[in-house]
């Protein structure tokens, strides 16, 4: 029933979707980018989940899900995104549908909901999301949401989120869509000072008078794609403003209604998650002429690209000059902690289970900089480009998976003989059960792993699951007794010298430990 | 207090899926197939992994645009197909969704179906069962989609087939049944209970190893345990039920009863000691032997302790929340302590919750009046939480925003405890149970309440010189 043949037992409709890594410039036959199979257990979510985990971090936005208690009660505070303001994003609301709702129509209810909630926070927005239900009986939240914006004089903006209407990447379209209807465009004045500000900073470096006028108009940007998860954009946005940029906002981690409607003023978009925010970066690039780049603010090597790239950008040499102090400094002041660690974890072997193909090809170099190697690679939403990306930065061996299962992926980890597994909460223990160590790059973790000290926090959380000395106790799974030769049991005296030799009802029993430096291989 | 009638803040209940995964995970060999869009697998695995720390396996049909239009039959039939090619159970359990109800699929229509075309038929010995129950996320609460399960579960192995009546062979052994779920160290200490009472058990659903699993050699694919499908066949002939749980129905009794005349008895949770005193009362009841001396000994140490805390107990101002059973039984040992339960409530609505707690209150201290709420979510608990002023919360780790932003000590107890370790562990029944929350509880308020200090030293210094001693002086001011 099974096929054998593939890189991993699996059901034959899946053997696409598992691939090694191929000779450059060959084609990855790697399927992606399709709907979950019935019944192979995908670690994927649902379109809601891809639009909530992209607005969640708006903090002081009222995010209120329409539909049964079930979706609002299990994404209630689940993501560490943290503000520096209001939490109102830390609350979870429903309109809790019941059957009666379904019957006859949640409509009024939903707007009464909302009447309720504008009355009680005061939100300066709501995102409302509709779920599978909604997209059912036909809720016309479009209409609720336009009167009850008129009604209440602040934006309702409704979030096209029905849980079966595509994959995740669809949710985070519609977050994107929702965020869209947030940005306000910027008054005349600033619309003008902002196409000239590249020529302007060009200009400033032959004109010392003009060095003045600049420095009045900082150059702007808006990071795209990050959550501020554990306060990473807090170690990111000093070193933009070292630079003499101004960081608008960052979406949508510790972004404010009030923050993402400036957005349209920056001269440049920096996008990390590219899978969740390309597609708005792309529209504000046609809508305001912001250009965008795409970086990564995980590992020293990918750090130092994003803080140069936006230095070229701009293209000042005070700026560039400041790039490299700035990197140089922070480098030599992680560099001995980052050593340490790659004493202790080099060689080891790491596979990687993302939900953003974008975290997947940054951790590849982040590894790399550990000393490590991956061996498994896979992501729940990458696309094409994305896995042949992924294909280029792997060495050659390394398996490839898109939308993995979890008995693809225990097998894998054992096939593969991975010593670390980078994913969230549901492949944790997954990975625990086989012996293999973890580390959450998922919502669920409570330290930074962006920027500098969030490098050295990540190698310090690799290094403490990988030299755990709990590996080496579970290799044990059950204390085997070795039964004593008689001839040797005879001499009790050199039976008791060792202290954990037993007589047991006249047999001799010698407990077999493995706390012991012999290296046994795993037993799974 | 804050007064919504639309919106709904902090949820307090989880949706009727998940308890039917809880349900379902406790039988041998078993999967759970949730009939929807892919979300709802993998938002509850997520719930439940994070609680019981145990990777947790729920397939899903993974309906999406077309299907929701067209009818999900397909889907439903593609992922029985895929789950019995890669996980070979013995029993799927399928549960229905909002999207699935709404649509209108015959969930058990379409199962028959898919046997037929499948080949597989309705021997129990060989054949693969697979037990449908509808479970939409927009009735109840996942309390009713547990009962629900449990119910069809039951209904499933004992149904008769065709024209046969079920053949009756006694078993004298005593079905235990809880209408909520309990922590696998309950299940175990249930468990235990029974096999010192020498009395031969079926207990449905039992958890105790499959969201509890030791590291084996092999990680399995489906978990190792859960209560073996012949006993769970056997429960007709078995000679009494006791139902778990006294505030909710507990459909698998009573249908044990009704169709099969197997007398039910339901008893309150066995929390505290008047609740552990009634379990064993009915243990003895039916099973016509003495109580061991093990639980006697057991019982006296409880006593034993409830006197050694009664005045740091006495008058403890408590909020209790949670399910409706575990709440009344908690209430109850709270009561029996000296404890006063200011504000009672449960997340799910339940008619009979607030005359149950009113009923309990009046037998054991009538001079206390206690807010008694149900159907709440937790902003409305807040709200009672500030009208009662407990000095202590009880109940699952959800309420640790009110805990922490009033600077109320919280005992988690309860599903789910996402924030601390050994939820799986909690043990509340029993005699050893009761001990173990009476520390936790007498604990967490002499915590909170320990006026003790380090006494102030001089630093060894000082005794250097006169001068030395004048200055560091100085200095420590």
């Amino acid at each position: 029933m099974i096929e054998k043949t593939g890189i991993v037992d699996t059901l034959e409709e899946r053997q696409p979707y598992i691939t090694r890594k191929q000779e450059k410039g060959e084609v990855i036959p790697l399927a992606c980018d399709n709907n979950s199979l019935a019944g192979a257990i995908s670690q994927r979510a649902c379109v809601y989940s891809g639009a909530r985990v992209v607005l969640n971090p708006v903090t002081d936005a009222v995010h209120l899900v329409h539909g049964p208690i079930g979706c609002a009660g299990y994404t209630w505070d689940i993501r560490g995104a943290k503000s520096s303001g209001v939490e109102t994003n830390r609350s979870s609301f429903s309109t809790d549908m019941k059957e009666i709702d379904v019957v006859f129509g949640g409509e009024k209810k939903l707007s009464n909901a909302i009447e309720e909630l504008v009355g009680l926070y005061r939100p300066p927005v709501i995102f409302v999301y509709s779920t599978c239900i909604v997209g059912i009986i036909g809720d016309d939240l479009e209409s609720v949401c336009k009167t009850a914006s008129k009604k209440h004089n602040i934006p309702v903006i409704p979030v096209k989120s029905e849980g079966f209407k595509g994959n995740k990447s669809d949710g985070y379209k519609a977050a994107c869509d929702a965020l869209k209807k947030l940005i306000k465009r910027p008054e005349e004045g600033a619309a003008e000072k902002k196409s000239e500000m590249r020529s302007e900073l060009k200009k400033s470096e032959i004109k010392d008078s003009e060095i003045e006028k600049t420095e009045v108009k900082k150059p702007k940007i808006n990071i795209l794609g990050d959550f501020n998860v554990a306060g990473d954009v807090w170690l990111i946005k000093p070193l933009f403003e070292q630079m003499g940029i101004e960081v608008i906002v960052s979406m949508t981690g510790d972004s404010t209604a009030k923050s993402i409607s400036r957005a349209a003023e920056a001269d440049l978009n920096l996008v990390q998650c590219s899978g969740s925010m390309t597609y708005l970066a792309k529209w504000m690039q046609k809508e305001y002429g912001i250009p965008y780049q795409t970086i990564s603010f995980f590992g020293i090597e990918d750090i130092s690209i994003a803080l140069r790239k936006t230095a070229e950008y701009f293209g000042s040499e005070e700026m560039k000059k400041k790039a490299e102090e700035i990197l140089e400094a922070e480098t030599n002041r992680i560099m001995p902690e980052i050593s340490r660690v790659r004493e202790r974890v080099k060689g080891k072997k790491a596979a990687i289970y993302m939900g953003g193909p974008a975290k997947a090809l940054t951790l590849i170099k982040g590894f790399a900089e550990l000393g490590m190697e991956v061996v498994i690679i896979g992501t729940q939403t990458g696309k094409k480009e994305d896995y042949e990306q992924i294909s280029y930065s792997v060495r050659d061996g390394t398996v490839i998976v898109d939308d993995a299962n979890p008995l693809e992926l225990a097998d894998l980890l054992v096939k593969q003989k991975a010593d670390l597994m980078v994913a969230g909460v549901k492949e944790r223990f997954i990975a625990y059960k086989l012996g293999v160590a973890f580390c959450d790059f998922n919502h669920d973790r409570v330290v930074e792993f962006e920027g500098f000290d969030g490098f050295v926090n990540f190698a310090k959380e690799v290094d403490a699951s990988i030299n755990s000395p709990v590996w080496k106790a579970v290799r044990q799974r059950i204390l085997k007794l070795e039964f004593v030769e008689p001839e040797k049991a005879t001499a009790e005296e050199k039976i008791s010298e060792k202290p954990y030799a037993k007589k047991c009802k006249g047999v001799a029993l010698k407990p077999e430990f493995l706390h012991s430096d012999v290296a046994v291989e795993s037993q799974v | 207090m804050t007064k919504r009638n639309y919106a709904t803040v902090n949820p307090c209940v989880m949706c009727q899926p998940m308890g039917s995964a809880l349900a379902f995970k406790g039988i041998e060999n078993t999967m759970v197939l949730y009939h929807g869009s892919q979300g709802c697998s993998t938002y509850m695995r997520l719930h439940l992994s994070h609680h019981f720390r145990e990777p947790v396996e729920i397939a899903s049909s993974s309906l999406n645009e077309k299907e929701a239009v067209y009818g999900g039959t397909e889907n439903l039939k593609k992922g029985l197909k895929n789950v019995i090619k890669r996980y070979n159970p013995k029993v799927i359990g399928v549960a229905t969704t909002c999207l699935t109800e709404t649509i209108g699929d015959d969930v058990p229509a379409i199962i028959k179906e898919f046997k037929e075309e499948e080949g597989i038929g309705d021997d129990p010995e060989k054949d693969i069962i697979i037990i449908p129950v509808s479970t939409p996320s927009y009735g109840e609460s996942h309390v009713s989609g547990y009962i629900k399960a449990l119910d069809a579960v039951v209904r499933k192995f004992s149904e008769k087939s065709g024209e046969e009546e079920f053949l009756k062979i006694p078993n004298g052994k005593l079905n235990l049944i809880p209408v909520e779920s309990f922590s696998p160290a309950d299940v175990r200490e249930i468990k235990e209970i029974l096999e010192f009472m020498a009395g031969d058990y079926i207990f449905l659903p039992d958890i105790s190893d499959t969201f509890d699993a030791p590291l084996r050699e092999k990680l399995p694919k489906i978990a190792v345990g859960g209560t073996p499908l012949s006993e769970i066949a056997d429960m007709p002939n078995s000679r009494a039920s006791i139902g778990l749980g006294v505030v909710s129905t507990n459909l698998a009794v009573k249908y044990l009863e009704d169709y099969h005349g197997v007398p039910g008895h339901n008893v309150p949770i066995p929390i505290g000691l008047l609740n552990t005193d009634l379990f064993f009362t009915e243990l003895v009841r039916t099973l016509g032997c003495p109580i061991p001396d093990k639980y006697q000994n057991e019982r006296g140490r409880l006593l034993d302790a409830m006197v050694d805390v009664h005045k740091y107990l006495y008058g403890v101002k408590a909020a209790v929340y949670g399910d409706p059973d575990s709440v009344f039984s908690l209430t109850t040992f709270m009561l029996e302590l000296g404890m006063n339960p200011v504000l009672v409530s449960t997340g799910s609505k339940n008619r009979d919750f607030e005359k149950r707690i009113k009923q309990i209150f009046e037998e054991i201290r009538p001079e206390l009046e206690p807010v008694v709420l149900d159907g709440i979510d937790f902003d409305t608990l807040n709200d009672a939480v500030s009208e009662c002023g407990p000095e202590i919360l009880i109940g699952n780790s959800k309420g640790r925003y009110i805990a922490k932003a009033r600077d109320i000590p919280l005992v988690r107890v309860g599903l789910p405890i996402h924030d601390r370790v050994g939820a799986q562990r909690i043990l509340t029944v029993g005699y050893r149970g009761a001990l173990e929350l009476l520390d936790r509880i007498t604990n967490t308020i002499l915590e909170a309440t320990d006026t003790f200090t380090a006494p102030v030293q001089v630093e060894p210094a000082a005794y250097a010189g006169e001068g030395a001693k004048d200055e560091r002086v100085e200095g420590s001011r």
